[in-house]
Formats: structure tokens, sequence, C-alpha cells
């Protein structure tokens, strides 16, 4: 039982294609182990094991009739809990929406059901993807696999915990700062955030509407690379929804990075921040594995790092703080105190000041696309640390600014994190990728083609 | 026009204005450390490279012949 614990979706896929592998044995060893660990995890702020069964036992019928949907089928996810799911509560991790029942699915949540899926349940998240990690909300934080002592990463941190933890192989989280890419970090799997207008957003519940993204969160990069070919494409009813073909992020898989142009912001985590020595060690060591494999290394620059964080939180505080005005006015007392904070942040920015950051924002954008004129894709660090530990709030403050993410929510660009080893006391290490927008395709295939030639991806955290 | 570091008598003025009317005292301690904490954002946005022809558009910007 205990190898289907990390078995991937393309594996796991296979096997119950060729009907070897039975998705309702496969849903209730996943179920045994969220039951056995995840008291310890926090992974699930919802665990609905009636409904996982209840797919899965369809998807096993199906299947056996000889109606086999494609590659979800059969295979459990887990959403993070600001997006909707029909008939469950959408809590946003809050007092606030503890009651807040949606009444269809989200966009993304429509496509996994229809594909088959198998719903494990709703994940925690920081309280309306901004405010954590928590401890004065009505359910507790997750931590991190790998050490629950530590800190995963948020706003999508149970996404992160669950998938890393082996409870499933694929979950949804959504990134506006970095929510995806943080936990990914953090966790040691794989997180991408898509080109913005890639994923629909409708059915999620906003924090900022043009910095939100809706990204995959799995395990191996085939994994994400299929998650997004089943959710992405366009939507009439989100207004952020570019109206373009999608699909094929699976294309370029095992064609390597010979020739591929590779340029990497040294200057994020060498100049504008000094990241961790083994931060830097390992997404050295990444850069000159990609060399050795036939890529071509340049360094490129773009705006520090302090730039783009101005712009991303002052277009994020200001459009949340829109969102939240009412709430804050009403029931101020029901949000925890990180979110309250975050929040209220946007409550006296001056318009002039957002509109300049909107004003910079394309200016910044435009600069950094003109650099893929010469490079496929660049590199850099997303976090600037190894995972903290989850009861010490000056560190968890302190390292949660100390990031290179948020650049690539104002470009708008498809920017992947993925691991690239772990540190001396054995917490996960990562770089992230990111290409021009729309070429997730470019960035999986040089995401692959290192996951090939390393070993990270056999490397799991053993639960306690 | 925000005075460099807003005094705990001006945050609550400010929060009376918009309707913020419910905090209490540890609220209005939060969101004076965020207003200031914004305050500093906004020193740092790189806003002397604007031209008056630099507007805002969204996100990215597609090639010609792209169908969005």
């Amino acid at each position: 039982m205990s190898e289907l614990f990390f078995l991937g979706v393309a594996d796991a896929a296979e096997l119950i294609r060729a009907k070897k592998l039975s998705p309702v044995e496969y849903a209730k060893a996943l179920l045994e182990r969220i039951e056995r660990h995840d008291s310890k995890l926090n992974a699930f702020l919802r665990f609905m094991p009636e409904i996982a069964l209840a797919d899965a036992r369809r998807a096993e019928t199906e299947i056996i009739q000889g109606g086999w949907r494609g590659i979800f089928h059969g295979i459990p996810y887990g959403l993070k809990d600001i997006i909707d799911y029909a008939g469950l509560p959408t809590t946003a991790h809050s007092k606030i929406l503890r009651d807040n029942v949606a009444s269809s699915d989200a966009v993304v949540a429509q496509k996994l059901r229809a594909a088959g899926g198998v719903f494990m349940g709703k994940l925690s998240t920081h309280e309306f993807a901004i405010g954590g990690p928590s401890f004065d909300l009505p359910w507790p934080p997750a931590r991190n696999p790998w050490n629950r002592d530590h800190f995963t990463g948020g706003s999508s941190s149970g996404s992160g915990a669950a998938t890393a933890a082996g409870f499933l192989p694929a979950a949804l989280g959504t990134d506006t700062g970095g929510s995806v890419r943080n936990p990914a970090s953090l966790c040691g799997i794989v997180g991408l955030k898509p080109t913005y207008g890639l994923v629909s957003r409708r059915g999620v519940l906003p924090l900022a509407y043009s910095l939100d993204h809706i990204g995959p969160m799995t395990r191996t990069v085939r994994d994400n690379a299929l998650l997004l070919d089943l959710i992405a494409g366009y939507d009439l009813l989100d207004p952020g929804s570019a109206n373009r073909a999608t699909g094929g992020y699976t294309a370029q898989l095992g064609r390597g990075v010979k020739g591929l142009r590779i340029g990497v912001i040294r200057h994020f985590y060498t100049r504008d921040m000094q990241a961790d020595a083994e931060m830097t060690a390992a997404v050295e060591a990444a850069v000159t594995l990609l060399a050795e494999l036939g890529a071509e290394v340049r360094e490129i620059e773009t705006a520090p790092l302090g730039d783009y964080a101005a712009v991303n939180r002052t277009i994020l505080t200001s459009e949340a703080f829109a969102i939240h005005e009412r709430w804050m006015r009403e029931r101020p007392q029901d949000y925890g105190a990180l979110a309250r904070e975050r929040l209220m942040a946007g409550a006296f920015v001056r318009a002039a000041d957002y509109v300049n950051a909107t004003r910079l924002r394309r200016k910044m954008s435009d600069a950094f696309h003109a650099l893929f004129a010469d490079i496929d894709v660049a590199i850099t660090t997303s976090s600037m640390d190894p995972a903290c530990r989850i009861d010490d709030p000056v560190a968890c403050e302190t390292t949660y600014a100390r990031q290179s993410r948020s650049p690539f929510n104002v470009t708008g660009s498809p920017a992947l994190s993925m691991p690239v080893g772990l540190t001396k006391t054995g917490l996960p290490l990562a770089m992230q990728i990111v290409a021009r927008p729309f070429d997730e395709a470019t960035i999986y295939r040089v995401a692959e083609a290192y996951e090939q030639a390393s070993d990270w991806k056999s490397r799991h955290p053993v639960l306690g | 026009m925000q005075p460099d570091h807003l005094t705990i008598d001006e945050v609550r003025r400010m929060a009376a204005a918009i309707g913020l009317n419910r905090l209490s005292e540890e609220h209005m301690q939060q969101l004076l450390h965020a207003a200031n904490v914004a305050h500093a954002r906004r020193t740092i946005l790189p806003v002397a490279s604007l031209t008056p022809a630099d507007e805002p558009a969204h996100v990215y910007r597609h090639r010609p012949g792209d169908e969005r």
C-alpha cells in the first residue's frame, strides 16, 4: 500500500487505465494515510472521505465499463479553500466566511469533476490568502511535512503540505504575490503560477483582481503540466481570461535543454537580497547542471526586487482592501490579526499611488519581456530562505518578504518553483524558472530536464 | 497628503472618515502600523522613471497577430 502514497498522476493514470490499479483502493490508501497523519499537519481544512469514495467508486465503475475519461479519471486531488466546490463552504480559512456554502463549482473545480477526479477535500490556506501562519483562526495552520515545527509557506499552505506528504498527487493553489510557489518551495514540490489569464479565476475568492492566478501543485513536472492541460482555457465570464488556444504543455518534455538560452537573475539573491548560503549554492548547482546538459547560460539584469515588491504590494493591498472594506467596517474583530493588519495596509493608499503602480507595472513588464529576445527562460531563487519555525512569528514575517516571486505577478509571466535540494537539516530548497507569457511548455521542458538529471523528486518526507 | 509617519490620533481620524468605526484599540495600533508600512512602500515606488505618456495597461501585452 505504501507505494501508492507517492505515486504521481501520470503513473497512476497509466495503471488505472490498464485496470491494474483500482481507483477505490488508491483512494482508500490515501484516505487512511490522511486519517493517520493529518492531525499533525492540518493540511485539510475540510476532509471529505465520503465524497472521495463516491467519486472513486463512480470512476471505477465507468472505467470497468470502458468509459475511461482521461488522465484525471480516478485521480485524487484537493482544492485550496478559496476555490468553490458546490455544496461545501468556501471559508478562506476565516470566521467571516465560515458558513459561505458554494452554490456551484469554480471553473477549475468543474473541470476536475468533469475529468472524473476524486475530490479529497478542501485544503488549508492563510486567511483570505494573505494572513498566515495564524493561530487565532477557527482552524489551525498547516505544518511542513519535512518538519512539522516548520512553516509550510503560503498562502496555499495546505495544498503544499498535502501534496508533499503523499496525501494526494495533485492540488490547486492560488498565487497573487507568490502563494503557489512559496509553499511549493518550502514543501519541496512543483508549483506553477501560469501566465495571467491562462486559467479561469471564476468561482475563486479574489485577493487582488489584476494579480490573481490559479496554479497546479504536484510532486513532478510532468504531473504539473498534465494538470495545467486540464485547467487552462478561455472563460468568457472571467474578465481577465485570455482568449487563445491552450494545451500541449507536455509537448516539449523529454527534449532536453541543449541549445536553450537561460538567463540567470542573480542580482535578486546576491545584491537586492542576500539569500541563505545553502539556497544560493543549490540554485547555482542547478544552473551548473543545466549548463552541463547543454543549455547556454548567461547572467541577466532586470529591475531591483524592491521596485517589483513595491508595485506588487501597492496594487495588491489596494485591490484587496476594496474587496474587504465592508467586512472591515462591520466585522473587524472576526479577522485574525495577521489578515486584518495586512489587509488594512490598503486602507489609506492614495489613488495616485495605485495608478502609478499600475503605470510602473506596464513599464516593468515591457522591459522584462524584452529580455526574452535573447533568452528562452530565466532562472532565479524563489524563497531566499528555507522554511523557518512556524512558532516564530518574527521569522515568519521576515522570511515571508524575502522572496523573488512577486516580480512575476507584476509582469504576469509564467513562473515555476521546483526542488533543487535539501538543507543539512533536511528542509527543501528550490529554484524558480520563468518564461515569456504563454510559454509554459518551455518552462516544463527545462524543469523536467533538471528533474531527470537530479534525484530530488524521489525524496519524500517521513511522517512520524 | 499624508505626513511621513502617521500618529495614532491621525489614524483614528482617517479611519473614522472612511467608516472604520468598530476598530478596537488593538486594531487601531495594527492600522497605524499597516498605514506606516504602506507609506514606506509608497516612497520606494520608482515614480521618477515615469513620463506622462506612461499609462497603465494590463499585465502583459500581446504581439500583433495574437487573437485576444
